[in-house]
């Protein structure tokens, strides 16, 4: 391999002051491989984050939402072309039901994007049992489409999920639930929606989240039971629910959806407004940290730099006396800053990796959360490649540039 | 014309440190190719100053400098950069070698810039000027760890690498012995008359200048006797 002189130059010239080389790299090395770990952690903990949403949301839900009252009825009434003025205008209870629901579903089907739809029942009831009773909501599902959206299965405590479909009048309670009222698996509960009569229920099993105030309230029945507690027809749905094979869609799917059926579609954007937050504040503060590693280990490059071309002025001089132009001078000092990025960028991504490697070892054991969350994921590395090689371009061409002005005369002249 | 090496046509150049002051008055010399040419006259009179005009260093000057027939004022950094790298060989008074490389690549460094032999080439050509001057067993010592009059022996070795046209001294034999002055003084005068290479040498050494083809001398900051036969 023929290399140029003026890499030659400038590899002599890391070679010949080793231990700043080394440390410089060390510099950008330590910069590196805290992007990487950081950018891990934070991808780690968002995609834990939004895993564990995405266990008691579905990305779009579909529901009737009560509106506002406007003068729709006014005009079909009074046909003339009057002013109508409407003061104080107040929001209008809607049917809860969904207008023929399993058309609806038809049609979402058709969306290639959507991988899972399921219609649901949601009402609020009160629990009783014995004396004690209490507030809480029952969903009424289809329980192997609800398993494999949410993974019900993964969170059962006691008792088989199935039997939703087998036990008549079944009833799959929160953990919650089942402390405050003391149930077991096969005990009957009383069961009352709003304005429907008492029904008693039993209980076929028992489930526990990570959020305590859903295992506290809800509960799983079978749709037609819920409809049944209602004294609503088989057509009676409430919620339809849909995951997409991308969720990061969720939000242009949802606006269409609107569009086409008219009722409400809430993505799950919109449903965890502070877990975005969370994900925004957590790039903030991770930026901010990276910015400043990098600007540290860009400045370590830039001090080695200018202290060679302060130590090494006469030789500088010498090499435009002998025919460098100005632009081999700044390829010479711009290599070196390219070598110590390369250099440190190489062991960056490797410590990086091993940083976050043995990060994601750490037991930490709160809730279901066992592992610090690490993601390895390989544009970070591609990232922190390319920010590194571009902080050490930034802060060596300064220097470089200096070098490159030094006038040979003044200086041989002495 | 075509005969002419280097040419300058009323060079003046002023210090303005610490008040402004003429080094230089109205310089108007030629030399031919092939020529050897002395500078001789006292410390301080300009000589330093008149050769790093001549070698298109120093730009900061009025008036013309011509080199090979082609006007060299005024050309831009870089096309003079590239004229010193393949037509102006320099030896600096105080020799200046680069400390952290070998003194083999001290001398090929100038002929790797100018990449007209391939690097095997050019380490041979070395080898060769180190010889002529008898300093090829330090070839691969650093620079750093040579004595003065050996250090001036290589910087001289490198000023020939590329064989430029012209090649410029400014007391190339001040750190040498007579024997090594000699050696040099024989070299320079063959590189003239057998190789047609022009030299311009500033010296004190009375010998070495009454030996040269031509001696110009100057007092300050002018030529008093441009040496004529
Ligand atoms: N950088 C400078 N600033 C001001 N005056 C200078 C500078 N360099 C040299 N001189 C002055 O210019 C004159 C010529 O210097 P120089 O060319 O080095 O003389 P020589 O080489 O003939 O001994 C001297 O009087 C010297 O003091
Ligand atoms: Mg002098």
């Amino acid at each position: 391999m023929k290399i140029s002189v003026n890499t030659e130059i400038a590899l002599t010239y890391l070679s010949s002051r080793k231990k700043q080389t080394v440390v410089a790299a060390m510099g950008v090395m330590f910069g590196i491989s805290m992007f990487i770990f950081m950018q891990s952690l934070m991808k780690g903990t968002n995609d834990y984050f939004e895993k564990s949403s995405f266990s008691t949301t579905a990305h779009i839900r579909l529901y009737s939402e009560n509106k506002v009252a406007d003068a729709h009825m006014l005009n079909s009434y009074l046909k003339d072309n009057s002013t109508k003025i409407l003061t104080n205008p107040k929001q209008l209870q809607q049917s809860l039901g969904l207008t023929n629901p399993y058309g609806i579903i038809q049609n979402i089907r058709k969306n290639p994007q959507v991988v899972a739809v399921t219609p649901q029942v949601t009402t609020n009831v009160i629990y009783a049992s014995g004396s004690v009773n209490i507030n809480g909501t029952v969903a009424g599902v289809n329980i192997d489409e609800e398993d494999k959206m949410f993974d019900v299965q993964g969170n059962m405590k006691e008792g088989d999920l199935h039997d939703l479909n087998r036990v008549n009048n079944g009833l799959l309670i929160g953990k919650g639930i089942a402390d405050k009222l003391s149930l077991h698996v096969g005990d009957n509960i009383t069961v009352r929606a709003g304005s429907g009569s008492p029904m008693i229920m039993r209980v076929i099993g028992i489930y526990a989240t990570t959020i305590k105030q859903i295992d506290e309230t809800k509960s799983y029945a079978n749709i037609v039971q819920a409809q049944n507690l209602l004294g609503k027809d088989r057509s009676y749905v409430t919620d339809i629910k849909i995951n997409l094979a991308d969720y990061n869609n969720a939000p242009k799917v949802a606006r269409d959806m609107e569009t086409i059926t008219g009722y409400k579609a809430e993505d799950w954007v919109q449903s965890n407004e502070q877990l975005k937050a969370a994900f925004k504040i957590r790039a903030i503060i991770l930026n901010s940290v990276i910015g400043v590693i990098l600007l540290v280990a860009g400045f370590g490059i830039y001090n080695i730099l200018n202290m060679t071309i302060y130590e090494k002025i006469k030789e500088i001089a010498i090499l435009k006396a002998t025919g460098f132009p100005g632009n081999s001078v700044i390829s010479i000092f711009l290599q070196q800053a390219v070598y110590i990025g390369l250099m440190g960028g190489v062991i960056g991504v490797i410590v990086g990796f091993l940083i976050t490697f043995m990060v994601s070892k750490i037991y930490i054991g709160a809730g279901t959360l066992k592992y610090l969350p690490m993601s390895f994921y390989i544009p970070h590395y591609i990232e922190a490649v390319c920010f590194g090689i571009l902080t050490t371009i930034a802060a060596g061409f300064f220097p470089a540039r200096k070098a490159s002005k030094v006038d040979p005369v003044t200086i041989i002249r002495g | 014309m075509e005969n002419i090496a280097l040419k300058t046509t009323n060079i003046t150049k002023y210090f303005h440190d610490p008040v402004t002051i003429p080094v230089l008055k109205n310089i108007n010399l030629e030399v031919k190719k092939g020529e050897f040419v002395s500078i001789v006259g006292k410390s301080g009179c300009g000589k330093s100053t008149l050769l790093y005009v001549l070698s298109t260093m120093d730009r900061d000057y009025e008036g013309v400098l011509e080199i090979n027939g082609v006007q060299a004022t005024g050309q831009s950094l870089n096309s003079l950069a590239a004229i010193r790298n393949e037509s102006i060989g320099f030896v600096f008074q105080f020799h200046y070698l680069l400390p952290d490389f070998s003194c083999l690549k001290n001398v090929m460094i100038p002929a790797l810039k100018l990449g007209k032999f391939s690097p095997k080439e050019v380490e041979a050509r070395a080898y060769e000027k180190l010889k002529m001057f008898g300093v090829e067993e330090l070839a691969l010592k650093k620079a750093n760890k040579l004595s003065g009059g050996q250090q001036q022996r290589v910087a001289i070795a490198r000023a020939l690498i590329n064989d430029p046209a012209i090649i410029m001294g400014d007391e190339p034999t001040g750190n040498l012995d007579s024997k090594n002055t000699g050696i040099v003084f024989d070299l320079f005068q063959k590189l003239s008359h057998e190789y047609g290479q022009t030299l311009i040498t500033v010296t004190h050494d009375e010998d070495f200048a009454k030996r040269s083809d031509r001696i110009v001398e100057m007092a300050d900051g002018e030529i008093t006797n441009h040496g004529h036969r």
